[in-house]
């Protein structure tokens, strides 16, 4: 089928197994296609060898963005659009601007962050995201392989290594 | 290594910047000339400046690390109260700095001495005849803050609120040290303390304002701001974790503190940049109500900072916000020791400033008798910007304090080893 992959996974009951597990699979140069765990695992990212996340500098532009747009918007509202006085104060207010401009920044950045994150990793509404085992949402850790153009032999051998390392069960799954 | 020792060459660096600080401090005593020509509402007119240079500086000074040493205690009241365990582990850190609060309710006795005995003219309220309707210095504003604003109240709210906070640390320190030499596992030791912090926050919380108020806000007698005590407090709180950085980074490089890493530094690098962005807020909040409501009475403590102090109140903006928000935004830049080292120097360096900024423009204006005649003699060393003679006194007192604090370090073993804490603080792990 097109676009759709062969994924090979072990479940695991205990996330310190998982990660010496991981540890190993590294140490034997496996290709390891991703790690589900039913809650964040610290140090999971520095064992996957995961570079740092690019979200927050999104985050920054967005956040600059907001706050250009406020502060230009009402910088041009009020000094060519539609300039009213306000208790005596000058047209061009820049205090009476922040608050504004703090909140716009604020939405620009987490609004962008979310969308960015979202389409990133190919979730949100619409989207279509199987998991491989409803129990890795509940008590299960999950090491999965792409096993779409791997022999029999292969799979075998990879199969091999996730009972080994401690997997309570493995399975092929098509998504 | 468990147990702090305190070497001879560290108190020979410090004990000379102690010396140094003393004769800056005392200096500024001499150097200010005894009276100043100022031009009040179009005539010349000499004042007195009854040593301002000298008590504005001891205040700033004094009230800059007993802030610093009640924050930690508040801090370190607050994170247990919240079974708060990443910080055990340099919980010894922050005792030592709360049991500064003793030698700052000696020093602040000083002050005291000097409202009772007319020794300085910070507070206007204390001046003769400012709340005696028949008197010619009659000022109606300071006659309706005057049961606040008295030296009796001074007195009692400083003996009484320090002295509380004082006691409490004591007895925390005490329990905490006792605990070790106890059994592990036995919490009662634990327990102890957590009653006495969760007395020592709502009481250090409420008093603190009404101290910040009376010590510093009423340098300005005319003017107030409710937002004063919580701009004032985070500055307190910044300075105190900026020092704690610095202290970490010296103590790991010496051997100490192995198990305080770059998870925990990260942390207190969060709280460096939240507080930094708090004090901000407040700092903003308080100028744009007062801006917006144009209160000439309250407007113009602003517009003489703003118009006659720019560095001071831009300078202060740079130091205490642009700079930590924008270095310490990134997650990477919280761990690196160098990087964090060096935002926590300018924001130590800043929140004193901050102080500086707070303080020294009012007690221009309280010896020159007005805004106007103030603003003549606004590029004074020592009042408009800080001199080195100021520069020298900040060095000593953070001397004295390191000095306080490693002595109080090696009293103590440095990892509370009975803390129930203490295994959480050990393998805490950020990311």
């Amino acid at each position: 089928m097109e676009g759709h992959k062969d994924v090979l996974y072990g479940l695991y009951n205990d996330e310190d197994v998982l990660m010496d597990a991981i540890t190993k699979a590294q140490k034997d140069h496996l290709d390891i296609h991703d790690v589900f765990t039913p809650f964040p695992v610290h140090g999971l990212d520095d064992v996957m060898g995961l570079s740092e996340s690019r979200l927050h500098i999104a985050g920054f532009v967005y956040g600059a963005l907001g706050t250009l747009t406020a502060f230009l918007f009402m910088t041009w509202v009020f000094t060519r659009d539609w300039p009213i006085i306000f208790g005596g104060k000058p047209y061009w207010s820049v205090p009476a601007f922040i608050p504004i401009t703090f909140e716009l920044t604020v939405l620009f950045s987490c609004v962008g962050m979310v969308v960015t994150y979202y389409t990133v990793c190919g979730m949100g509404p619409g989207a279509d995201n199987p998991t491989l085992d409803d129990r890795i949402t509940d008590d299960k850790f999950c090491l999965s392989f792409n096993v779409s153009n791997s022999s029999k032999d292969e799979i075998e051998s990879l199969k091999g290594f996730l009972t080994e390392s401690g997997a309570e069960e493995t399975n092929i799954k098509t998504i | 290594m468990n147990q702090f020792t305190f070497t001879g060459r560290e108190k020979m660096v410090l004990m000379f910047f102690m010396a140094l600080g003393a004769i800056c401090l005392a200096a500024t005593y001499f150097v200010e000339p005894a009276t100043m020509v100022v031009m009040n509402h179009g005539h010349e007119e000499t004042v007195s400046t009854h040593h301002m240079r000298f008590w504005s500086n001891f205040l700033q000074n004094v009230v800059f690390f007993l802030g610093m040493a009640f924050t930690a205690m508040f801090g370190y009241c607050a994170f247990i109260t919240a079974y708060g365990g990443w910080f055990s582990g340099m919980k010894r850190l922050w005792e030592a700095y709360a049991l500064w609060m003793g030698v700052g309710l000696i020093m602040m006795l000083i002050l005291i001495a000097g409202v009772w005995m007319h020794w300085h003219h910070l507070y206007h309220w204390n001046a003769h005849g400012v709340t005696d309707i028949n008197d010619p210095h009659y000022d109606e504003i300071i006659a309706g803050k005057a049961p606040f604003l008295n030296k009796y109240w001074y007195t009692f709210a400083t003996l009484i609120c320090v002295g509380v906070y004082v006691f409490i640390t004591m007895r925390i320190r005490s329990l905490s040290v006792a605990e070790d030499n106890g059994v592990k596992g036995d919490y009662s030791y634990h327990n102890k303390m957590r009653g006495w912090m969760a007395a020592f926050l709502p009481w250090g919380a409420f008093t603190s304002a009404i101290l910040i108020w009376q010590w510093m806000m009423s340098v300005d007698a005319h003017w107030y701001s409710t937002m004063y005590a919580w701009n004032v407090t985070a500055s307190f709180f910044v300075g105190l974790l900026s020092m704690t950085v610095l202290m970490l980074i010296y103590l790991k490089s010496r051997g100490y503190f192995v198990y305080v890493t770059e998870n925990h530094m990260h942390d207190i690098g969060k709280y460096l940049f939240g507080f930094s962005v708090f004090w901000t807020y407040t700092w903003f909040s308080q100028y744009m109500l007062i801006w917006y409501s144009n209160n000439g009475e309250e407007t113009i403590y602003f517009l003489t900072r703003r118009d006659q102090y720019p560095i001071l109140f831009y300078g202060n903006l740079v130091l205490n916000f642009a700079l930590p928000f924008l270095i310490l935004i990134r997650n990477s830049s919280k761990r690196k020791f160098g990087t964090i080292g060096l935002v926590a120097a300018i924001t130590f360096f800043g929140h004193w400033f901050d102080m500086f900024y707070l303080i020294k423009p009012g007690a221009l204006i309280n010896i020159a008798g007005s805004n106007d005649a103030a603003t003549a003699l606004g590029s004074v060393t020592g009042y408009a910007l800080p001199g080195l003679l100021e520069l020298g006194t900040f060095l000593g007192f953070t001397a004295m304090f390191i000095y306080f604090t490693f002595s109080k370090l090696s009293e103590a073993a440095l990892a509370p080893t009975n803390d129930p804490y203490i295994g959480e603080s050990v393998t805490h792990h950020v990311i």
